[in-house]
């Protein structure tokens, strides 16, 4: 073969190529033209999805909404037709009157005679075409660039972000509670392993089991724990009016401070809103009594708030131990109060209490211990003292819907671990005592961290789990989860309500628990400084939640991590339906008694003592 | 005489007033009705006030009242006199569940209020839009079996993306 023949066969073939290339474009065109209300409506779908960065997801749904209309239009069309042949045939007939004589008027007539049948089909061929679409981008094998994966990925979580931000500002898209008792959080992002939905809701049984909340400060986690918390209380609220246990929200805001009281004030509104009657906030207005802990494990707790030591101490930590117990467990009954308990931390007393003839062995203990009891006393009467009298009654967990508890974490770390160990036992008590009415319970811990120190949250999570509480632990970072790796490992593969997390700069180790997923990257050949059309394709796995992203994630985003799949969203800010909510009404149960604030002091509640400074101010002038 | 502390200030029956609107009613009214005014005041008034306000001068007794005033429903509700917070409707006590009926009935009487509340300008727009739909389909194509569907295609999605816009239900 010449060379000539080689290059004219060349040219024919590459002709014939691009011939029956051209040949299924101008047929698809031509299709395209032929069904022109089909092609329009299948534009307008990828165009929208393209736009507002839907998944295929939705719509397919919306074709599956419109095929109401198709279903009328068939009812309506059977009325009319008396045969089969002419109920089929009828749109087919519509279709080609329409191009007897191409004019507007009758263009737009043959569209609305068609809309029917082309509206469900269109949005559904354009879920296909999109679905290929971003398989084709992603896998390598569409765009012009090689970096047409990342740039197509970019700009869809721009426009993800930016209609997710859209659909939670309306009133209504975003409420407390939405059907079947899910708890509804945000718009959602985009949604990796999940069902995508354009609302992300969270059933409220995830609440009432463990759950992590990993963000830095600013990034919006006040909001998503109050929407989090206001949730589980609506839908908590609801199935107590169906017969369940009343809902018993205890927040420990663990790091203090006055940003604590405005957050426990907005709490406290939104609670109110969703229908709890006393919400109370300790210690600024409320008391609660830590005497009311069974006797021997208020022995316990007295024993471990008490900063016992190591070594040589382990022996007085012995006797300490001994002497609460006998304190406590006495035949005559538990204290009532920090004075009745230091009362009872003489040697005189507690003879007295046991030395009945029937208590030989708990007699002999305090013959044995006696030069120690008043230094016990002092170290109790010091721990009690530093934990102020809101410890000491009168009060009542089960007494209000919600507590909100301020411990100073931050300024008084030692007080607030005792104030969160001996409130971490009240909330085990109120869920385990047989005397009290049984209540749902979530105990939220917001910056446990800060008093972690003598209570790992593990241990939380451990007596949250056997007791049937629901616990979530919110921490600033990874590291603020837990002292060390192993308990932070502990903390976040234990939480089976879901791990929440916002802007972090070291998001790793919580998406590693989240797993990967697998994604087809191609690879192409490039020919001299082009790109060419040659390349392998092979199986990847990348992570399920983007750790860039994570770390990219903007105030008010967060992404869910629960049973290997991810959902990215942009939290609604939490607020109640203005029309104002009735309280919880439970049937059966009688209006629980008032709780006991603390005494006011000023302004004395008699009349009479106002007098008209109070009211002008001192030296205000009169008439 | 009313035993409402929140009447007896004329104060709205919400939880969620703050301090300085609670003590700028009571000094309104102690200013108004002390006895060591000129004209003698209205000792009253003046009492039922003061008692009033050393019930509700706390976030905690705020909230304490306002459900004991939910819990008897003998207390009375004064409507919102505050233009600037959403008015709230009279609080019930507990009691029966009403029935599924009503309930629902309830849900319907509130739909003005959650139009009202909500986006009431996109909710006109968006009904517009499907009027106006409804209208050039009748004009157009009278009588033909995609008018109907047209109508209930443009109603769906009138009903389907309008909710949003609507204040959330009570309760929720």
């Amino acid at each position: 073969m010449s060379i000539w023949s080689w290059l004219k066969l060349t040219i024919a073939l590459w002709l014939i190529r691009k011939a029956f290339k051209a040949a299924g474009w101008l047929l698809l065109a031509a299709l395209a033209v032929a069904v022109w209300p089909l092609t329009l409506l299948t534009a307008t779908g990828y165009a929208a999805a393209w736009l507002r960065g839907w998944p295929p997801a939705r719509l397919t749904r919306a074709a599956a909404a419109s095929l109401a209309m198709t279903a009328v239009y068939l009812l309506a069309d059977a009325a009319r037709q008396h045969t089969w042949q002419a109920l089929t045939m009828a749109p087919a007939r519509d279709w080609a009157h329409g191009w007897h004589h191409v004019t507007a008027p009758l263009a737009w007539r043959t569209f609305l005679l068609l809309v029917p049948l082309t509206v469900p089909a269109g949005f559904a061929l354009a879920a296909l075409l999109w679905a290929w679409r971003i398989y084709a981008i992603t896998s390598g094998t569409a765009g012009l660039l090689a970096s047409a994966p990342y740039t197509f990925d970019a700009r869809q979580w721009k426009r993800q972000v930016r209609a997710a931000r859209n659909r939670v500002a309306a009133p209504g898209a975003v409420p407390l509670l939405a059907a079947r008792r899910r708890i509804p959080v945000g718009g959602t992002i985009r949604a990796i392993g999940h069902r995508w939905h354009p609302v992300f809701t969270i059933p409220a049984a995830a609440c009432a089991r463990h759950m992590v909340i990993i963000g830095a400060t600013g990034c919006g986690k006040t909001n998503l724990m109050i929407r989090l918390w206001a949730g589980w209380y609506t839908a908590a609220s609801a199935a107590a009016r169906d017969g369940g246990p009343r809902p018993l929200l205890v927040v420990l805001d663990c790091k203090g401070g006055p940003d604590a009281r405005t957050k426990a004030n907005r709490t406290r509104r939104l609670l109110h809103g969703a229908g709890a009657r006393r919400v109370a906030i300790w210690p600024d207005e409320a008391r609660l009594s830590l005497w009311d802990i069974p006797p021997a494990d208020l022995a316990v707790l007295l024993y471990q708030m008490t900063d016992t030591g190591q070594g040589n101490a382990a022996y007085y930590a012995d006797i300490l131990q001994a002497i609460l117990t006998l304190a406590c467990t006495a035949p005559g009954g538990p204290p009532a109060s920090t004075a009745d308990l230091l009362q009872r931390l003489n040697d005189g007393w507690l003879l007295g209490a046991w030395d009945d003839g029937y208590h030989p062995a708990e007699t002999a203990t305090i013959h044995a211990a006696a030069r120690h009891i008043p230094d016990i006393a002092l170290r109790m009467s010091t721990l009690l003292g530093r934990l102020g009298p809101a410890l000491d009654g009168p009060g009542h967990l089960t007494d209000a819907d919600a507590w909100y508890f301020i411990l100073e974490g931050t300024r008084e770390p030692s007080v607030a671990e005792a104030q969160a160990m001996a409130l971490t036992e009240l909330a085990a008590h109120a869920a385990t005592s047989p005397r009290t009415e049984p209540r749902a319970i979530l105990l939220a811990a917001d910056d446990y961290s800060a008093v972690s120190r003598r209570v790992p949250i593990s241990n939380l999570y451990e007596r949250g789990r056997s007791l049937g509480i629901g616990v979530q632990v919110s921490a600033q970072s990874w590291q603020g989860l837990g002292a060390d790796d192993d308990e932070r490992y502990r903390i976040a593969a234990t939480a089976d309500g879901g791990i929440w997390l916002m802007h972090t700069p070291y998001p790793q180790p919580v998406v590693e628990l989240a797993g990967t997923r697998r994604v087809l990257a191609t690879a192409h050949k490039l020919t001299g400084a082009a790109w060419g059309d040659e390349g392998t394709t092979r199986e990847q796995r990348t992570w399920v939640a983007d750790p860039d992203l994570i770390r990219r994630l903007k105030v008010g985003q967060a992404c869910y991590i629960s049973h290997g799949a991810a959902t990215f969203l942009q939290v609604a800010r939490p607020q109640p339906s203005p029309l104002t909510l009735l309280p919880a009404r439970v049937p059966s149960q009688p209006a629980p008694r008032v709780p006991a604030p603390r005494r006011e002091t000023t302004p004395n509640p008699d009349p009479g003592l106002f007098t008209f400074d109070d009211v002008f101010g001192p030296g205000a002038p009169r008439d | 005489m009313t035993n409402d502390p929140f009447a007896a200030l004329g104060l709205p029956a919400r939880p969620d007033l703050d301090d300085e609107t609670v003590r700028a009613a009571w000094r309104h009214i102690a200013a108004a009705t002390h006895p060591d005014r000129p004209d003698g005041g209205d000792l009253a008034r003046y009492t039922a006030a003061s008692a009033a306000y050393a019930q509700l001068r706390t976030p905690w007794g705020r909230s304490e009242t306002y459900a004991d005033l939910t819990a008897h429903p003998g207390y009375g509700h004064q409507p919102s006199g505050d233009p600037g917070t959403a008015p709230m409707p009279a609080a019930t006590g507990p009691g029966p569940r009403p029935a599924l009926p009503l309930t629902r009935l309830y849900a319907i009487l509130m739909i003005p209020e959650r139009i009202r509340h909500g986006r009431p300008l996109r909710l006109v727009i968006r009904g517009a839009i499907a009027a106006a739909v409804s209208l050039a389909v009748l004009r157009a194509i009278p009588g033909q079996p995609a008018a109907p569907a047209i109508i209930t295609g443009a109603t769906l999605w009138f009903l389907l993306t309008g909710r949003s816009d609507l204040a959330p239900p009570p309760g929720r």
